[in-house]
């Protein structure tokens, strides 16, 4: 009898928990900006994808007069929110007048169905925005074990490169994909697939990474757009944004920086922002971590001298990481037409940088 | 893969609710109990 009412309460308990946990599976909403002149899925590009968790929306924004073809990636790693955000942010205001600019908000759509396990992150955030609190989710950074499993135990990337068996869950070492391969391999394909069908010129995939990491506030450039990147460095200095300067390591195989360039032909662009909720000395995790971005741990190793970017009081907060992509976004752009004047996107509409830090992320939003 | 996953844990979920059934003291069926719960969620593949 006691059995039954365990059984009964562990099954409602059971529920309770399934309720909340495949929440996680309904996407994000997004309202594309007036400017969209296509709303497709990767699944277009590559058919293997269709109704799989791999498969995510494309935006396509098409000026009516001929330009360069920019590519955007957010979400491959689904817990670096400033990334997504931004892919977000532009989706939702952009008009492109000149050239054409592609977004991909989500880029491992299936890491945004949970967390990562033992880390105790939110499975949400929120933002203030015009019509009120909207919620964002909080991914992993790697593909769902539900949806591609089991792990091996050493993973040999599409280029041959060995690594740890979790990483075949890990879309930016996927590249160049796979068409026969796992779910995660075959989303980078369909990435790859993209490229080469929109003849895009330039991509640019948005990221973030931890304090204590040394390529941070950085812009990590495939050595065929190395003069692109250093450009774009000496523009943002002079508006005050530092960035460090990274060379895509020869070795270092699967990234998108390195096999978009090496296999596409194409400039490839990756750039971090400091994320503290995603770091190893951080407090305790929570919401205002990962939208305010101030933790009392990292204010200490930065007086330590144990980071790599600095840390006071008030933080790093979404607002900041978000406008410097913003910032590296538009510098990046502008240095591609002064190096190849027949690539110039022009681009209405665009958030501002500054604007973003001084009235917030949500401003911009719906 | 799958397949063999689910039975492993379903084989696991069995001898567990057969424990809960069998044992009489109160704090050692909540412990089962507890267990239980992690058991249904991964039998259903809910992540
Ligand atoms: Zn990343």
């Amino acid at each position: 009898m006691k059995a039954m009412l365990f059984l009964g309460l562990t099954l409602a308990i059971s529920l309770l928990a399934s309720r909340e946990f495949l929440s996680m599976h309904r996407p994000d909403e997004i309202f594309p900006s007036q400017g969209l002149t296509a709303s497709r899925m990767l699944s277009d590009y590559f058919p293997a994808l269709k109704s799989t968790p791999g498969d995510t929306p494309v935006y396509v924004y098409e000026g009516k007069e001929r330009g360069g073809h920019i590519l955007i990636l957010g979400g491959t790693h689904p817990n670096e929110p400033a990334g997504y955000i931004t892919a977000i942010l532009l989706a939702e205001n952009i008009r492109v007048a000149k050239g054409k600019i592609i977004v991909i908000p989500w880029a491992n759509a299936s890491g945004f169905t949970h967390s990562d396990p033992q880390e105790g992150s939110p499975q949400r955030f929120d933002i203030k925005t015009i019509s009120g609190r909207r919620w964002f989710k909080l991914g992993s950074r790697v593909t769902n074990p539900v949806h591609q499993w089991p792990d091996p135990t050493i993973y040999v990337n599409p280029m041959g490169q060995k690594l740890a068996g979790v990483e075949a869950r890990n879309l930016n070492r996927a590249y160049p994909g796979k068409a026969h391969g796992n779910l995660t391999e075959k989303v980078a394909f369909g990435i790859m697939k993209l490229i080469k069908e929109e003849a895009i010129d330039l991509g640019i995939d948005l990221h973030e990474s931890a304090p204590e990491y040394p390529v941070i506030n950085a812009i990590v450039f495939h050595e065929n757009s190395a003069d692109l990147a250093a450009l774009a460095q000496m523009e943002l200095q002079a508006k005050g944004y530092e960035f460090r300067l990274e060379g895509s390591p020869p070795n270092l195989r699967g990234l998108s920086h390195r096999e978009w360039g090496d296999e596409a032909k194409i400039k490839a662009i990756l750039m971090e922002t400091p994320n503290a909720s995603h770091g190893r000395l951080k407090g305790k995790p929570s919401i205002s971590l990962i939208v305010d971005g101030q933790d009392k741990y990292y204010e200490r190793a930065s007086r330590l001298g144990r980071l790599f970017v600095p840390f006071g009081p008030e933080g790093i907060p979404l607002k900041s990481r978000v406008g410097r992509h913003l910032a590296g976004l538009n510098a990046i752009l502008k240095s591609l037409t002064e190096l190849e004047p027949e690539k110039l996107v022009e681009v209405e509409n665009m958030p501002d940088a500054a604007e973003v830090q001084a009235r917030g992320i949500g401003a911009s939003l719906r | 893969m799958r397949y063999i996953y689910h039975l492993i844990v379903l084989y696991l979920t069995g001898h567990l609710i057969w424990s809960l059934v069998r044992e009489k003291k109160f704090w050692k069926q909540a412990g089962i109990a507890m267990v239980l719960i992690m058991f249904l969620l991964r039998l259903f593949l809910i992540e």
